[in-house]
């Protein structure tokens, strides 16, 4: 029996530590309601660090289990840590945000596991419904997430609109994998792959169609994009910062599996998809985020933007694309989650504050808090040498690599949009360090300062010794392109 | 050579060390913060010079570090004799900016952010010259658009220095991510980033076909940072920061950069006509329009910021003629230029300083009060004019002379050398306006402050320069001679040309240009004193050219009102259109794949079909339809007509022989439709039909969503009929058919499906039908009816009354004689029910039923017992509950599965064999039976307590539209 567990279930360890986890959580909340609090934020944080241990002693050869559904290698390896990471930090923003607004549920934590297994199942899925379970996990949890302050009006509607559009966008993801399904006769990545020889049937390709407009949306990307600022607008800060992170991540790993692990020899059919996205995404984040008043929607631009120029890394299909994709993801979490932990800090006479304006002159009552801030708008701004700047340079490094031409005037759009991005990121440090100041903020939160100070490490640091990342980066790159 | 490599890093270490430890000292520490970055300058330079002996045998210094080594890109610092004398300049000039700047910010200056920020700008600026790397020179080409903004912005209370910084930024860190582009092509044509090997491979570039397209953005970005025409319009906004920061931007630095960089990639990328095309006729209009605009400026920066871009354009024109002599002379004025340029600054900066104003109208007759700044100014304008024996003189010969030279044969190269002579008009007007119109003439009445010559301190950087200037002048040979040799030998290499550093040359047309220039910006200048000691602000003729204008209207046309205006025609907050825009999408992704190749959907109808199954399917799809359209107005009609269709599926199935999905789907419909009817009791009351004065707008949106539903529903079923009738591969389904009776003991496929073959999956789903219905029942124990929908239903209140009226007489009370006849009906009926239930059950295994089919039957019955005695009625004589119901049925499955254990087979293996039962005769009896009734059980408790959960509201909403009567409305919700 041992030995049939360590063979056959070993590589999804992390996902087995986490559900028994979450499933002895529920109970104890359930018992002891609202008084578990603590015990449930702190024993999310073991879990995610048991998983997180767990996934670091995953072998990191190749190996597929439960029938070849779930897939372990280095690229799953990698990103599932980074999600992991990240929804620990998501875990650690709502520390205080929850009490002080009067709705601590023991329930937040658990979903967040919830999410983060149906995310780690959609970075090691390798067949369709493997792909898809993942994805309804992560999504369910996630509707009820944005809607979890249930008296305030603008949570609610954010938890039904997600669910509304996600659920649209579900059934095409499901349409399309079913007609994918349908024409190949197989739901697996490799299978799928290897029935695939010469030109591509028009009912294949139909199905891609829809599979990439359920990825699209599940990625926040033009023009699936539309629920993004109201969801990240209206849903709690904590949980908008959860959104605009690990599940970014999860999605893009899920992409990544499904396009260059299912249909490598298709690559210009799903090319030209992407790029039309992925240019879209670049423009509408670039210009729509100008005229916003509010911190949250300004940072529900940036992802759409920054959804953009990762899909470049993956438009290019090639192992260097891959590589930008995975650092690019690592970064952008760095410098999202550093944001959102300075705007869970704007808290000022016992209300939370969004809007851009209320910033004004941040650097002279918070010097620290405004010089972290400029740093993380610098770096969404691409400015050397900061963080930001490599995880740009390597997509379109890797763009320009190819040589092909739509994909060098895509790096070249890329720039430009990022030209039009520098413009308002760079707004804000200016509203912080030249406009007259307003009255200080509240103490920030210990769990906002320690994700702070974390992803201000990196974001500044990172080109002292971008190593460390970037190889594990390569490497998880090559396990796709074994 | 490790020696070497610390040196080499140490020039660009030192800087941003120093200021990083600048930052850290106290806010008054002024002479720390002078003395550390002046020691850091001196440093700087004293480390150039121990390269020195190296570099003039024409050696080459390295250093390499691994930064990116998996993209080829390791930290490489290179030092040349080009880069060397810009190392030299950056940090000599320097030196004497920190000198002066120490005197000229007041104590109320933050000190600690002036000099960091000097000092990292600086460490940036020797960054751009010493990298040995496309990508890292970007790197430093960015920071020094930071670090520029921030030292522009220094006064940030105010208003027009944190606009100039802006606009700084804006233009020249735009024209980083251009260069950034560049290097990106760059290092993809030659395969390198080195740039090394990226000089050294001129012709492979000039001849790749992206050469023009990474020329554009090469030149996008050296012009912008070079205020070059038509960017040159952020140069003189800047000029609000302090006087030693615009000495030092745009003198030796800043500006620099971009002819800088014009000039090391001269030898790689100049080879071709484009170059000339690109840059020639730029350098021109800067040139000419930067020297007529200082011409007309009244603020004395504003005057020696257009003399800069003039300048530059200058030398932008020098590098782009493509010729190496010309190159030689561009290099030779990039050095003259900064000196002159950076003690005019400080001289200007004094002015300001001593007189308190920077108005040329405002100021004269200043050479008695401060006679020495007037000396040192009138030496330092001269050079810029051109004068001979100073070394503005020398290179603006060599300019002259190479404009009579022959390189693309044009008009524009034709008139050169009257476009040159021209610029050296007005050039030695603005400069003879400087001199004049401020030491000399009347002296000036209204000063702010009483003027006299500053400390010797602040004079000193002036008067280091001006002696430069001199001394150049008279005696180049022996001052700059090597200086330069180096510096050009490392930039052309072998194309060095032959080249003579003489104060006299003899006469020669270039002298003879230098002669005109001379006498007509004499000429001019006293021509146009009157007009230009008027009131006249801006400039004529040009001065409706304003670049700023026209950045700042495009910036806000292209960053937020279009934006505004997209986010406000594109964007929207509402569900609806955020759904419309997600399906409109897909189908017109989907119609683009459809449309954009060759061939289409293998679409074949069918050869023939019976016309009765067609109507049905007619009946089945009008239903649908009409569902549809009546779903906002008529939920029972809506839900009848669901009915319908649902209906239609199941004799589809029958009629494809599935009798047994026909069986199962005819009781979901039946339960759910009823189920549902039930719910609707609670929603809002419906919305009576179409509004008649409805607008032809809101006519038209309907109409509009009309159309997509056909597309989308179209569409879906032309590609489900397309897959479906594709050619099956090797399904699972013959698998199971051929094995149903063999291995799971029954005939009945699906059923065995469900209990056997994929048993397992079955007891998850009746785990979550069971979850499923306890979430129901306790979502809805807490459940408040709406306020609209306590009331009576129309018209059950109209049947009521109409009751009264008719029975006010009786005694008994109405409901006694409430459905009585159905209600009795419906009750005798349960046992028959009941017993039908137990004979699908039975005979599931091998026949159509099954425990699915039989708990659905089942739970029929308890509906009619709801609906005719009503909930208090049957709730009274309900015997099991229907939670021991689920319990029960999921402990029989678990059970029944884990029994197999007990024969070592794993979890839920079968076994079947036959009964004997008396009467009934053999029956098979699976294993699977057990577990089939533990579905059964699972369905009838999940129904009945949905049942109950919807039924109980009936009971909750007379209670509290009795309180409503007796209590405030707050009350009751319970």
């Amino acid at each position: 029996m041992n030995t049939f567990m360590a063979s056959s279930f070993g590589p999804a360890l992390p996902e087995i530590i986490l559900a028994i986890g979450v499933l002895v959580l529920v109970l104890v909340g359930a018992f002891m309601g609202n008084r578990s609090n603590w015990i449930i934020g702190t024993a999310s944080f073991a879990l995610l660090a048991a998983a997180l241990l767990a996934v670091g002693l995953t072998p990191p050869t190749r190996t597929t289990i439960f029938a070849g559904s779930f897939i372990s290698d280095d690229f799953a390896r990698y990103m599932k840590a980074l999600v992991l990471l990240g929804s620990a930090a998501a875990i650690a923003l709502s520390s205080d945000f929850m009490e002080r607004e009067g709705f601590a549920r023991f329930e937040y934590p658990i979903l967040i596991l919830l999410s983060t297994i149906g995310m780690m199942m959609m970075i090691s899925a390798n067949d369709l419904i493997a792909l898809y379970l993942g994805l309804e996990l992560q999504s369910l949890a996630a509707y009820v997430i944005a809607a979890i302050h249930r008296d305030n009006v603008r949570s609610s509607e954010a938890g039904l609109k997600y669910f509304v559009l996600g659920a649209l966008s579900s059934g095409m993801l499901l349409y399309g994998a079913s007609l994918v399904y349908g024409f190949t006769g197989t739901v697996s990545f490799p299978g799928i792959a290897s029935s695939l020889q010469g030109e591509a049937s028009i009912g294949l390709i139909l199905g891609l169609v829809f599979l990439s407009a359920g990825v699209a949306f599940k990625l926040a990307a033009a023009p699936f994009h539309m629920w993004t600022p109201d969801v990240y607008e209206g849903a709690p800060t904590p949980v908008t910062a959860f959104f605009a992170s690990a599940p970014k991540a999860a999605a893009m790993a899920m992409a990544v599996r499904l396009f260059i692990g299912g249909f490598p020899s298709i690559t210009e059919s799903w090319q030209q998809i992407i790029v039309f996205v992925s240019i879209l995404s670049m423009v509408i984040g670039a210009f729509a985020a100008i005229g916003q008043t509010n911190v949250k929607r300004l940072m529900a631009y940036s992802s759409i933007g920054n959804v953009g120029y990762a899909l470049i890394g993956l438009a290019t299909g090639t192992q260097a694309g891959v590589q930008g994709i995975i650092i690019y993801m690592a970064i952008y979490l760095a410098m999202t989650l550093g944001t959102f932990a300075l705007i869970i800090g704007m808290r000022r006479g016992n209300q939370y504050v969004e809007t851009i304006a209320d910033l004004s002159g941040a650097a002279q009552t918070h010097p620290w808090r405004a010089f972290c801030l400029a740093m993380m708008m610098f770096s969404l701004a691409g400015i050397p040498p900061l963080a930001g700047f490599f995880s740009k340079f390597y997509i379109f490094a890797a763009a320009i690599q190819t040589g092909q031409m739509m994909l060098v005037v895509l790096a070249v759009i890329g720039v430009l949009t990022s030209v039009v991005g520098a413009f308002y990121y760079i707004r804000v440090v200016k509203i912080m360090y030249f406009d007259e100041p307003k009255p200080g903020f509240e103490k920030l939160p210990d769990g906002a300062q320690a994700v702070l100070i974390a992803c201000s490490v990196v974001v500044v640091f990172f080109w002292l010794i971008p190593s460390p990342l970037v190889d594990s980066a390569a490497h998880a790159a090559r396990s796709l392109f074994h | 050579m490790p020696d070497d490599a610390l040196f080499l890093i140490s020039i660009i270490a030192l800087p941003f060390l120093g200021s990083f430890i600048a930052a850290l000292l106290p806010t008054n520490a002024r002479n720390a913060e002078a003395w550390l970055a002046g020691l850091v300058s001196v440093g700087v330079v004293a480390i150039a010079i121990s390269f020195r002996p190296v570099l003039a045998a024409g050696n080459v210094v390295r250093a390499e570090y691994a930064w990116l080594p998996e993209f080829g890109l390791n930290f490489i610092l290179r030092l040349d004799g080009l880069a060397w004398s810009f190392v030299v300049l950056i940090g000599g000039i320097g030196f004497l900016v920190v000198l002066y700047a120490r005197y000229y910010m007041s104590p109320a200056d933050p000190a600690p952010r002036f000099f960091a920020f000097l000092l990292a700008f600086m460490g940036a600026m020797l960054g751009i010259v010493v990298s040995g790397n496309l990508i890292q020179l970007v790197v430093f080409w960015e920071l020094t658009s930071i670090f520029s903004f921030l030292l522009i912005s220094y006064w940030n209370h105010n208003q027009t220095a944190r606009d100039g910084a802006r606009v700084a930024l804006t233009v020249t860190a735009a024209g980083g991510l251009c260069l950034l582009a560049a290097m990106l092509l760059l290092g993809r044509i030659v395969g390198s980033f080195d740039l090394e090997t990226v000089l050294t491979s001129g012709p492979r570039i000039v001849s790749h076909p992206l050469y023009l397209t990474m020329l554009i953005l090469f030149a996008l970005g050296v012009l912008t940072k070079s205020a070059q025409f038509p960017f040159h319009f952020w140069l003189p906004r800047a000029m609000v920061a302090p006087t030693p920061v615009s000495a030092y931007l745009h003198s030796a630095t800043m500006v620099k950069a971009g002819v800088f960089l014009l000039a090391r990639f001269w030898p790689a990328m100049a080879g071709h006509e484009y170059w000339f095309w690109i840059f020639a006729p730029i350098g021109v209009a800067t040139l000419l329009i930067g020297a007529f605009m200082a011409l007309f400026q009244q603020d004395l920066k504003g005057l020696l910021a257009y003399s800069t871009i003039s300048h530059l354009g200058l030398i932008t024109l020098l590098l782009g003629l493509g010729s190496p002599l010309a190159a030689v002379a561009a290099i030779f004025h990039i050095m003259n230029h900064a000196t002159f340029k950076a003690s005019l600054f400080m001289a200007a900066g004094i002015i300001d300083h001593e007189a308190g104003t920077r108005d040329v109208r405002r100021l004269g007759g200043l050479y008695r009060a401060m006679p020495i700044t007037a000396l040192l100014a009138t030496v330092a304008a001269a050079a810029m004019a051109g004068v001979p024996l100073l070394n503005g003189f020398l290179s603006k010969e060599m300019f002259f002379a190479e404009t009579i030279e022959s390189h693309v044969d044009t008009v524009l190269d034709k008139a050169l050398p009257y476009i040159a002579t021209i610029a050296g008009v007005f050039s030695v007007a603005y400069s003879l306006r400087l001199i004049h119109q401020v030491f000399f003439g009347p002296p000036a009445k209204d000063l702010p402050r009483q003027p006299h010559d500053p400390v010797l301190w602040m004079l000193l950087p002036v008067a280091l320069l001006v002696l430069i200037c001199l001394l150049v002048g008279i005696l180049p040979g022996p001052t700059i001679g090597n200086f330069l040799a180096m510096a050009v030998h490392a930039t052309l290499g072998p194309q060095t040309p032959t080249y003579s550093l003489a104060v006299w040359h003899g006469f020669t047309p270039a002298l003879f240009m230098s002669g005109v220039a001379m006498i007509g910006g004499v000429a001019l200048y006293f021509a146009l004193q009157r007009y230009l000691s008027g009131d006249v602000e801006g400039v004529p003729i040009l001065g409706a050219l304003k670049g700023k204008r026209l950045f700042e209207r495009a910036l806000v046309f292209l960053s937020w009102r279009w934006a505004r205006e997209l986010e406000q025609n594109a964007g929207t907050t509402r569900l609806q259109p955020q759904m419309r825009l997600l399906v409109c999408v897909t189908i017109a992704a989907a119609l683009w794949s459809l449309f954009s190749r060759p061939g289409s959907l293998d679409f074949t109808w069918p050869s023939s079909a019976d016309p009765a199954f067609v109507l049905v399917w007619l009946v089945g799809g009008i239903c649908a339809v009409a569902a549809a359209y009546q779903a906002k107005y008529h939920r029972l009609v809506s839900l009848i007509l669901t009915g319908g269709a649902g209906l239609a599926t199941c004799i589809t199935f029958a009629w494809l022989s599935a009798p047994d999905l026909a069986l199962t789907q005819l009781l979901v419909e039946i339960v759910t439709t009823v189920l549902i009817l039930l719910g609707l009791r609670w929603l809002p009351k419906r919305i009576e039909g179409l509004d008649p004065d409805m607008t032809p707008k809101a006519r038209l949106r309907r109409v509009r969503d009309l159309l997509i539903a056909v597309a989308g529903g179209a569409g879906l079923a032309a590609l489900s009929y397309t897959v479906l009738t594709w050619p099956i591969g090797n399904s699972i389904a013959s698998n199971f058919l051929e094995r149903a009776y063999t291995e799971g003991g029954g005939r009945n496929v699906v059923n065995v499906i469900l209990v056997d073959f994929r048993g397992f999956d079955t007891f998850g789903e009746i785990a979550v039908l069971a979850i499923a219905s306890i979430t129901v029942f306790s979502l809805l124990r807490r459940f408040r009816p709406a306020r609209d929908s306590i009331e009576l239903p129309a018209q059950k209140s109209f049947q009521n009354r109409f009751d009264a009226d008719r029975y006010t007489g009786g005694k008994d009370p109405l409901s006694a004689h409430y459905m009585i006849v159905p209600g009795l009906i419906m009750r005798l009926l349960f046992p028959v029910i009941a017993m039908t239930a137990a004979f699908l059950f039975m005979r599931g295994h091998d026949l159509p039923g099954g425990g699915f089919v039989a708990g659905l039957t089942l739970a029929i019955a308890f509906i009619l017992q709801y609906m005719a005695g009503g909930t208090r009625w049957a709730e009274a004589r309900l015997r099991v509950l229907p939670a021991r119901w689920m319990g029960f049925g999921l402990l029989a499955a678990a059970a029944t599965g884990a029994g197999a254990w007990f024969f070592g087979r794993p979890f839920l293996t079968s076994a079947f064999a036959y009964a004997d039962i008396p009467i009934l005769g053999k029956v098979p009896m699976a294993s699977a039976l057990f577990f089939d009734l533990g579905v059964f059980s699972v369905v009838v408790g999940a129904t009945v307590l949905i049942l109950i959960a919807l039924a109980h509201q009936a009971l909750r909403v007379q209670r509290v539209s009795s309180d409503a009567a007796a209590a405030p409305p707050t009350e009751g919700s319970r």
